[in-house]
């Protein structure tokens, strides 16, 4: 019962996410057989805006390890992403892999690219990092566009026509493919929290605190980056192979600045360090995105821009950090209130 | 009485200034020893520079019999070294139990340690679950010391330990650090000359870089023109 209380929200969360297609079929009119069947209609169409925030919620949640947790400035994280996108759209379409040996391959692209990132961490910090690997994403950025590869990985139009198993085809698998996103993004989400709170994550605390005095401890930080690079390495990278799974093209802009950028505004919505904000911040971004595109047409941006600007001014903490840094003194007006509204029936009464 | 540390003629630069200019120290095993002199003198670079923080570029730094110069802090801090900054470097943003269990060498080093840290420390008992943020300054004090103690070091380098702190908390932390000394050996850079004096038995003054004077503590306190003249106190 005690692990039920202590976890209430994310319980209720998970609840609420696995009824989701099935709450949004009844309120459209649809029956629950039609919606089995994957038929056309608002489950659908918002089961695929949900895989989307899974798919960027799994990515931020890859870059909040690295910068939030561990305090690796990354510019070129998107390379991650894009190398597993690219790895699993190649591996699928050019050598007609089956999707388990896929994903191993997925794999060892992340620890590939960790490494490769790695060379430079005994080296560089801070903002140096931060360019230096924005270099590395940006050659690769540039390879993947390049004439010569035009046929292999599409130039700058992308990778088109990956082939997709049947049974996680998300046309017509879409619910198939709305729970095994929800059911990774969870496990990923979990993982997380238990590698933040064993010895090896509070180390990588540490170190975003301060690696000198983490250092004066007897850790080699070198090696706690570097797991911290891995583990995010391999799910940016795991997140990309979903992302290619899902979209019907993988676009040279996974691996762009810009999608780094999106990675960091949408920890910076949900709460730096905290996880659970990658998540959330996740949905904020592209439901306002979504709901912007859908009334303001071109404006959207302009005022996407507004609203992010006032989320940063008021939610400095992000919206789970600011959350928790005023719970307390929130939950004790809210009792306060409701014990003078009490008051004043029973006065009338 | 045999040598823990000695430190021999270090020069240490920071960036291109030539901080330390030919110090040595000897720190005999079992006893509090301190480093005295003025603001700027070189004290806190002496710490850092035993630790690696800001290697020497010339000079010797010996500790339990090797020598230790050029290798790398979390190395020279896993033979044994604990160090307590003067700026109450505690994680923040972690518990006061994960900032003591993150000083863990071998898993169980702090309940190994508990009656020790919590008798000395009896407050952060209290206040285990607390961040690091939630604790006052004397707390932070109090809880950088103890993590230096969750581990077996074999001398502990304490920096600045009463700097800013209320009166009755200086008596508290001197109370603690006398009992410390009683389970390792202490190098201590003490600004409050009062407070060194009372707590070492032996004394290195520095001055402008260069080690100047050491001895015995009992007979600084008798030569109080030394005293007047590299401390400003009597």
């Amino acid at each position: 019962m005690k692990i039920l209380r202590d976890h209430s929200t994310f319980l209720a969360v998970v609840v609420f996410l696995i009824a989701f297609p099935f709450l949004m079929a009844l309120l459209d009119g649809q029956s629950i057989g039609a919606m089995l069947a994957g038929q056309s209609g608002n489950s659908k169409f918002y089961q695929g805006l949900l895989i989307e925030i899974f798919i960027l919620g799994i990515f931020a949640l890859s870059y909040d390890l690295l910068f939030g947790i561990t305090g690796l400035l990354s510019f070129g994280h998107a390379m991650f992403f894009a190398v597993g996108a690219y790895t699993a759209g190649l591996a699928l379409k050019s050598l007609k892999l089956p999707l388990p040996q896929t994903l191993g391959l997925v794999i060892l692209a992340g620890i590939a690219q960790a490494l490769l990132f790695s060379i430079v961490l005994p080296r560089v910090k801070g903002i140096t990092f931060a360019l230096v690997t924005l270099g590395f994403a940006s050659v690769f950025h540039i390879v993947i566009m390049s004439h010569e590869l035009n046929d292999l990985a599409g130039g700058d139009v992308g990778l088109q026509n990956i082939p997709k198993p049947d049974y996680l085809d998300p046309a017509a698998q879409r619910l198939t493919f709305y729970f095994v996103a929800l059911a990774f993004t969870i496990l990923v989400y979990l993982f997380y929290r238990r590698f933040v709170d064993s010895p090896t994550g509070r180390v990588c605390i540490a170190i975003r605190e301060n690696e000198h005095r983490a250092q004066m401890l007897g850790y080699n930080t070198f090696y706690f980056k570097l797991v911290a690079l891995i583990v995010s390495g391999i799910t940016a990278a795991l997140g990309g192979a979903l992302h290619a799974l899902y979209q019907p093209i993988v676009s040279p802009v996974t691996a762009s600045l810009a999608y780094t950028v999106n990675a960091l505004l949408i920890i910076l919505i949900g709460g730096v360090g905290t996880l659970s904000g990658a998540l959330v911040g996740a949905a904020v971004f592209r439901l306002l995105q979504f709901f912007l595109d859908k009334f303001f047409g071109e404006s959207s941006s302009f005022i996407l821009g507004v609203v992010y600007v006032a989320l940063v001014l008021f939610l400095p903490y992000g919206i789970i950090g600011t959350w928790r840094a005023h719970r307390l003194e929130w939950q004790a007006a809210w009792r306060a209130r409701f014990a003078r509204v009490a008051t004043m029936l029973n006065r009338k009464t | 009485m045999s040598n823990l540390l000695e430190v021999r003629d270090v020069h240490t630069f920071i960036g291109q200034f030539h901080i330390l200019q030919g110090v040595t120290v000897t720190v005999p095993k079992g006893a509090i020893t301190t480093l005295l002199g003025r603001n700027g003198a070189g004290k806190t670079t002496t710490l850092k520079t035993i630790l690696g923080l800001t290697p020497p570029r010339t000079g010797q730094v010996i500790f339990d019999g090797r020598e230790i110069q050029g290798q790398r802090t979390f190395e020279i801090a896993a033979l044994g070294i604990g160090f307590v900054p003067d700026y109450r470097a505690i994680f923040r943003d972690l518990s006061v139990e994960e900032n003591l269990r993150i000083a863990e060498r071998k898993p169980g080093d702090l309940e190994r340690k508990a009656d020790l840290i919590f008798g000395l420390f009896p407050d952060l008992k209290r206040l285990i679950k607390l961040r690091g943020t939630q604790l006052s300054g004397g707390q932070q004090q109090m809880l950088a010391i103890a993590r230096a103690l969750v581990a077996d070091n074999k001398l502990l380098l304490i920096d600045e330990p009463t700097e800013g702190l209320a009166p009755v908390l200086i008596e508290q932390m001197m109370q603690a650090i006398l009992q410390l000394a009683a389970e390792t050996t202490v190098l201590l850079v003490e600004q409050n000359f009062h407070v060194a004096s009372q707590l070492a038995k032996h004394y290195v003054i520095i001055e402008e870089g260069r080690s100047v004077q050491s001895g015995v503590m009992a007979d600084l306190l008798k030569d109080t023109a030394t005293v007047r003249r590299y401390l400003g106190a009597a």
